[in-house]
């Protein structure tokens, strides 16, 4: 671990046993179970925010669950940085869904003192009251809205609340679990403009996890995409986006329809996502790509690293820059 | 985005809980007069032993003015409104002792059977595992019994380990303990649900995040988010818990008929129904139904109140 | 100029709350064109799925539309008689639901619910009926029709459920489909597979289609014309070109801003819309975009602006914006 890096996942796995019934316990046979998170090694560096995009099922909230110590991994080692005194640095995750993230029978008060609280980052009910009103400005609500329940707000105002509730922990981790999945656009555009100020203002080190690549370009330094429990390729942002090294990347990058009315051609990815309960053998993606071949369906790809300093998990060195690297969708439509 | 209505937020302005509980009551006649009834027992219960002499002891009797009719009967008598018994006890005196040891002997063992029951099913649903599935297993053999069957079981139990020789005050304690052991179950299977869904609540895992302790986590966090609907399971249970006491009572095997409660009025009233004396019984009975249907009504009424899914989330 | 499929006039929707009645629909209006896809975009709240339930007349209680006409092939759908009604819904309009797994019944096969719903409308039975759901199972892009035909809805995945929800729709020659939210239970790969289905389809059977969605993408790549709402009242309509290259309501504008797109040179820009939509029954006098609209003056606080045409694009406000020279 070099002296920048904040946060290492060494080869991080993490099974869901199915529930076994009484029978097949007493049994004792091994049913097996689904491999959330496959062997996943990433660094985060002090200051920095890292994405991770991918579609469903492909583990990115198992791993966020992991990084925040809600869950253990089976195997592998998530490490933070521990400062001179030997301690771990304080977390805090905003989650995607505004209405469950809050105590619906605390006042907006005792929510986002909480954190002061429990790290006894303030003493005295003057001296918290007065940085919950602080935080209570800073995400753009008023002092007022302390003692009002969850209840009485919307969606993006309480998602603020979740980030004045965050920030309050004066974290050193911030992790974001699709925090603007639930929001509409206009309100999850005044979100992102939120956390880009505290972002450069706070000097924040972060996880940031979504399904939309749009909103992670804006987001995050370097990004990681997931495709069945696997990290398959991990880049800085532009880099990600203008050069990437696996095939879907540019699937994903492709398929989101941006809004060129000139161009009106959809870019599906050939055939559905496999259930992450049975990943296909050798590559992962290999049933989908546009490129596999004999050693995809039979081997693991190595993981390599790229110039810029990106990883990526692929047999071949394929240039991928613009959109028409990939071939015609040879047979789009069925699965 | 479904057709479905959004409450919008407007910040409503606090109305005071004066106001706002007037509403209420306007909303729901019915169970607003079930309150009232309840409420009129509740003094009649307990105002009327701190003014009158208790009809149970000797001096509270006389054998004198046994079987006196209702007063708007031929040969009642007008310091006796409701009529007298067997041993000339005053109805309307001995009805509020009556219901004073019934109510208490609802109100305690249904404190017992939510603490009891309550404790249980926050371990079950938030431990989970081994834990849950024993508390469970547990509740599920006791369920193949008829509450009233086991709190007969446990009164009889511990009748035989205590021996002959007891005290009002014991054969009451055994009461109230066989039927809120009786009833814990229920409790603890609706609180094992609810906590088992709060339990994996965002704001559950933020608070870990932040470092709380899992006791901290029960009590600040879940707990006051699964009481709603444990409370009102408590309001009908105190009009089922009356209930069995009296039946306990009325079976001979709970409250000595030397001490007055519904259900030992009713039986002793029972034993003259034949003979014309239906006044000593039908009072005490009217009063029970009275107590346990505005019970229910009002505590039904709670439960919708209180459904979260009756009330649009936002 | 050819006369629209469906026209929708001043079509408007209230909510019984308590008593009150709260417009959720403020007269609506826009037409659909024969073979035409019109894209009715908007935020959560602002009365799409509405507009969509309202007329095909599955409005849930308390909600009930209140005024305004709806006219399908000029034939007036509004007065026509709940029975009546049942058989336009499914027949002659077909619906795509946002949920492919509530949207078709758990015990009952795939190729069954097809049958079901051809039989009631094409009046045709026996072993045609069995041929044409398994000639619509292949046409939506499901292989081995006679497997699907015998599997039930969990057996699926959600793609393939969405697929048959289409199939559902189409199989009995709608003249217009509307299709609430097709895409968004769905990841993005699957998403442009759905789309495309779509567009291929729409091109075969030139059925109109009203395409009811929050996503601007989507609405880029499908629709000839988009309809913008806002809190409950149109507040542009114009051809997808004009709608994104040159939006005349600000809010058209604020939205098409908001929206994170990774544009072509990797600079990405976020303009926010300040404030949220009213909710219903707190629409502010004047135009509902007022308090968040930075052209807003006197005028729109005292009157709400009209539906105003021009050219190939009508908008309800006061100061529309200048076409942009840069």
């Amino acid at each position: 671990m070099s002296a920048q890096d904040f946060l290492t996942l060494n080869h991080v796995s993490k099974v869901y046993r199915r529930n076994q019934s009484l029978l097949e316990r007493l049994k004792k046979t091994d049913t097996g179970g689904t491999k959330a998170v496959s062997d996943v090694s990433l660094t985060v560096r002090h200051g920095e925010t890292v994405g991770l995009v991918g579609e469903s099922g492909c583990g990115k909230s198992t791993l966020a669950r992991l990084v925040s110590g809600l869950m253990e991994p089976t195997s592998g080692e998530i490490a933070f940085r521990k400062d001179g005194a030997g301690r771990t640095p304080r977390l805090q995750m905003i989650f995607q869904d505004p209405y469950s993230s809050l105590n619906g029978r605390w006042t907006i008060e005792d929510i986002i003192a909480e954190p002061i609280r429990v790290h006894k980052l303030r003493r005295g009910r003057a001296a918290i009251r007065a940085r919950v009103d602080e935080l209570l400005t800073q995400v753009g609500l008023s002092p007022a809205d302390a003692e009002k329940y969850p209840q009485e707000f919307s969606g993006g105002q309480r998602q603020r609340i979740c980030i004045a509730r965050a920030l309050a922990g004066e974290p050193e981790f911030l992790i974001l679990d699709e925090p603007t999945s639930a929001l509409d656009v206009s309100v999850q555009d005044q979100i992102l403009n939120l956390l880009r100020d505290l972002q450069k203002n706070l000097a924040l080190t972060s996880l940031f996890i979504t399904h939309n690549l749009s909103v992670v370009r804006i987001m995050a330094d370097r990004i990681g995409v997931m495709y069945l429990g696997e990290l398959v390729e991990e880049a800085p942002s532009e880099e990600l986006f203008l050069r990437p090294r696996h095939p879907y990347t540019r699937l994903l990058i492709d398929a989101a329809p941006d809004m060129d009315t000139s161009d009106r051609s959809l870019h599906p990815i050939a055939g559905e996502l496999p259930n992450p309960a049975f990943p296909p053998s050798g590559c992962r993606f290999h049933t989908r790509c546009p490129f596999a071949k004999d050693i995809c369906r039979n081997t693991a790809p190595p993981q390599k690293t790229a110039g810029t300093g990106g990883m990526f998990r692929c047999h071949f060195d394929l240039e991928l820059s613009n959109a028409q690297a990939i071939p015609p969708a040879s047979k789009a439509r069925t699965a | 985005m479904t057709p479905v209505v959004n409450t919008p937020s407007v910040p409503a302005a606090r109305r005071s809980r004066l106001s706002k509980l007037l509403r209420a009551m306007r909303r729901a006649p019915g169970p607003t007069f079930c309150a009232f009834i309840i409420f009129a027992l509740l003094i009649y219960a307990f105002v009327t032993p701190l003014v009158s002499l208790n009809p149970f002891e000797f001096s509270g009797m006389s054998v004198m003015d046994s079987f006196i009719p209702p007063m708007w009967m031929a040969d009642g008598m007008p310091d006796f409104p409701l009529g007298t018994d067997d041993q000339g006890r005053n109805l309307l005196t001995a009805m509020a002792y009556g219901m004073r040891t019934s109510i208490i002997v609802g109100f305690l063992s249904v404190i017992i059977g939510l603490v009891l029951g309550g404790s249980l099913g926050l371990i079950a649903g938030f431990v989970g595992g081994k834990v849950d599935a024993f508390i469970m297993r547990v509740a599920d053999v006791q369920l193949a019994y008829p509450a009233l069957l086991l709190a007969m079981i446990i009164d009889g139990a511990a009748r035989a380990a205590l021996g002959a020789e007891r005290s009002v005050t014991t054969a009451i304690t055994i009461v109230v303990l066989s039927i809120g052991i009786a009833f814990w179950v229920q409790y603890a299977r609706t609180i094992r649900s609810s906590v088992m869904i709060e339990r994996d609540q965002d704001y559950v895992s933020a608070a870990r995040i932040t470092g709380r302790s899992n006791l901290s986590i029960i009590v600040l966090h879940i707990l006051p988010n699964v009481m709603a609907p444990v409370l009102v399971i408590a309001t009908i249970n105190l009009g089922i818990a009356i209930i069995t006491e009296a039946t306990l009572s009325f079976l001979g095997i709970g409250i000595p008929v030397t001490s007055p409660s519904l259900g030992t009025l009713i039986r002793n009233g029972n034993n003259f129904l034949q003979s014309g004396e239906w006044w000593i019984s039908v009072w005490p009975c009217l009063v029970l139904v009275a107590f346990v249907v505005s019970v229910n009504i009002l505590g039904d009424h709670l439960r919708d109140v209180y459904n979260p899914r009756l009330r649009g989330r936002s | 100029m050819t006369t629209p499929l469906l026209d929708v006039r001043d079509l408007t929707v209230t909510i019984n709350r308590d008593g009150h009645l709260i417009t959720a629909l403020d007269k609506v209006s826009f037409s659909v064109n024969p073979g035409e896809v019109l894209g009715i975009v908007g935020e959560s709240g602002a009365g799409k799925s509405i507009t969509g339930a309202a007329i095909i007349d599955l409005l849930v209680p308390p909600l009930k539309r209140t005024g305004g006409t709806i006219t399908l092939a000029g034939e007036r759908l509004d007065r026509l008689s709940p029975k009546a009604m049942r058989s336009v819904r499914g027949g002659r309009i077909g619906f795509i639901f946002q949920d492919p797994m509530t949207s078709l019944n758990p015990v009952i096969s795939i190729g069954r619910q097809l049958c079901d719903t051809i039989e009631a409308h094409l009046k045709i039975g026996g072993e045609k009926t069995k041929r044409k759901a398994l000639e619509w199972i292949e046409r939506v892009g499901l292989p081995n029709p006679e497997v699907q035909f015998r599997r039930y809805p969990h057996q699926l995945s959600g793609g393939m459920r969405q697929r048959i929800v289409i199939a559902l729709a189409l199989c009995a020659n709608p003249a217009l489909v509307i299709a609430d939210e097709p895409t968004t239970a769905l990841d993005v790969s699957v998403q442009a597979h759905i789309l495309q289905l779509m567009r291929d389809l729409h091109r075969e059977s030139r059925a109109s289609m009203m395409l009811i969605t929050h996503d601007l993408g989507v609405i880029a790549k499908m629709a000839d014309r988009v309809a913008v709402l806002y809190a409950g009242r149109v507040a542009e309509i114009s051809t997808v070109g004009e709608l994104f290259n040159a939006p005349k309501h600000p809010y058209t504008r604020g939205l098409i801003r908001a929206t994170p797109m990774p544009s072509a040179d990797g600079e990405v820009r976020l303009d926010q819309i300040p404030g949220a939509m009213p909710g219903l029954g707190a629409v502010p006098p004047g135009c509902a975009f007022n308090p968040r609209c930075f052209k807003a003056e006197g005028d729109c606080r005292a009157a709400i602006p009209p539906l105003t045409t021009e050219e190939s694009a009508a908008f309800s406000c006061f100061h529309p914006l200048e076409r942009e020279t840069a």
